[in-house]
């Protein structure tokens, strides 16, 4: 239960923009088949469920960086410091998995944007787990400020990597049909996961030995 | 009487500060009043009891339970108040409420109300149009209302005006007579303590000088004000502090006995606990 609350806390603190990015998952797939109808499908898809999944980590940690003083109320409270973690990740999780039902239900209202498979769930989680999963460590490592100088860097240095990305509605993911579904897919999620328990193990190491101002 | 509070040799450091060998309890019953200046130590012994920042060494004990190993027990038995209240100050009171209540295995709605109605506070304004008063006893609404056993508070006066400030004195005393076990607070405005406090811990330096009951100390502490020209080398050492100016000087002594044989004429005046800080750190002035 107290994951919960801690969850409906970082939904509370940023709600204005919950319904921009909720806006903004449903509009990004079909602008796409619109604009830019050869991305359509996995980089619709991706781009949605990055921008959303992104957003709005970077609004709570931007209100907690506001706020610095009230995340050390929580923990003068009963709340553990490593559920405040753990709900940071259930979060961005909660948003993924609403990115993915939005997506599915427009797949069955606009048949161009493409078909929707657990391949496809499947990459992204993988792919929503390695960016959460580097990037929630390091703020608590770095803080709020030098990550998000850091990851300016990255952003600067996209040109470079987005032609890179564009190949990836290239990429030919047939080799996993190969496998059986289960090994497959469950392979991947199960390496999913793994590099979210040991990115939540890194973060709760790194929030639990720091002074709360 | 059971201590609830047991501080044995912390110890923290940071570059330019460190909390030294700090130890102290707390007995149930009693309101403790924590003083020292700015910068002595208060906020960061209070800081490290409740584990926001991390000690060095030493054992601290609530209710006899280890902090270590009962963090969550614990903490579920305090109430705490933090300086400047500590909020995401763009929700509102209910907002933030919903958001700490859900902590406390024992929170009542009912108390809630209670306090909210006592300080006049409306659940749906955003903290961010609260003043500091306001937001002060918002902070004590919150404290109060999970049947809390020890209260543990972080410089609560501090920037109030003299009414809010009477105000929340009211409400730790009516606290402790409701069954609170202890009320434990930091402050450098020490005539909130000649008020209420029943026990003294003085910081400085980061270090404990005194943990004595309030009418003890002072009944052993006295100003003496007598003339310049009878202070001797020898007499000097009767006193914590002197100050000295043309007409005479003031000293505060421990040694009333002694003083009184030195300076039979001498007028002796009951101190205040702003007094006896001021001569433990030797910057008595008056």
């Amino acid at each position: 239960m107290m994951l919960f609350h801690l969850l409906k806390k970082d939904v509370l603190i940023v709600k204005k923009y919950v319904l921009i990015m909720l806006a903004a998952a449903v509009l990004i797939p079909p602008f796409m088949l619109w604009r830019a109808p050869q991305y359509t499908g996995v980089l619709g898809f991706m781009l949605s469920v990055i921008f959303c999944v992104f957003m709005l980590l970077q609004y709570v940690s931007l209100k907690e960086y506001q706020f610095p003083k009230a995340a050390t109320l929580l923990c003068a409270t009963p709340y553990p410091r490593k559920m405040i973690v753990l709900s940071k990740y259930i979060f961005c999780m909660v948003t993924y998995v609403a990115c993915c039902l939005i997506y599915g239900i427009e797949t069955l209202i606009i048949p161009e944007l493409g078909s929707c498979n657990i391949k496809l769930f499947v990459l992204m989680l993988f792919i929503t787990c390695i960016f959460i999963g580097v990037y929630l460590p390091v703020q608590y490592k770095l803080g709020y400020e030098k990550t998000k100088f850091a990851f300016a860097v990255v952003i600067m240095a996209s040109p470079f990597i987005l032609p890179q990305l564009m190949k990836m509605e290239n990429v030919n993911l047939d080799f996993l049909s190969l496998l059986s579904p289960l090994l497959a897919y469950g392979g991947i999620t199960l390496l999913s996961l793994g590099i979210l328990i040991v990115s939540i193990t890194l973060s709760i190491s790194f929030y639990s030995s720091v002074d709360l101002p | 009487m059971n201590d609830i509070l047991k501080v044995e040799n912390l110890n923290k450091s940071y570059e330019g500060f460190s909390l030294a060998d700090v130890t102290f309890s707390l007995p149930e019953g009693c309101i403790t009043g924590l003083i020292g200046i700015n910068g002595a130590g208060k906020t960061t012994t209070l800081r490290t009891l409740l584990g926001l920042t991390k000690k060095q060494s030493g054992n601290i004990q609530f209710f006899g339970l280890e902090m270590e190993k009962n963090e969550k027990k614990i903490k579920d038995r305090i109430g705490i108040v933090l300086d400047d209240g500590c909020f995401y100050d763009e929700l509102s009171l209910a907002g933030m409420k919903s958001i700490i209540s859900s902590a406390y295995t024992e929170w009542s709605e009912q108390d809630f109300k209670r306090y909210m109605d006592i300080f006049s506070l409306d659940p749906k304004q955003k903290i961010n149009t609260l003043s500091k008063g306001m937001k002060m006893k918002y902070a004590l609404a919150l404290a109060l209302s999970h049947n809390a056993e020890l209260l543990i508070m972080d410089e609560p006066t501090s920037g109030l005006d003299p009414l809010i400030r009477s105000q929340l004195l009211k409400v730790l005393t009516d606290y402790m007579e409701n069954g609170g076990k202890g009320v434990f607070f930091s402050t450098h405005i020490t005539s909130d303590l000649d008020k209420i406090a029943d026990l003294l811990i003085m910081i400085h330096n980061g270090r404990i000088v005194f943990q004595e009951e309030k009418d003890f100390l002072l009944d052993t502490y006295r100003i003496v004000k007598g003339d310049a020209k009878t202070l001797t080398g020898d007499v000097r050492k009767l006193f914590l502090s002197i100050s000295e100016t043309a007409f005479g000087f003031t000293g505060v002594t421990k040694q009333i006995a002694e003083v009184q044989s030195f300076f039979p004429d001498a007028i002796t005046e009951r101190p205040t606990i702003e007094d006896i800080m001021l001569a433990n750190i030797g910057g008595y002035k008056k």
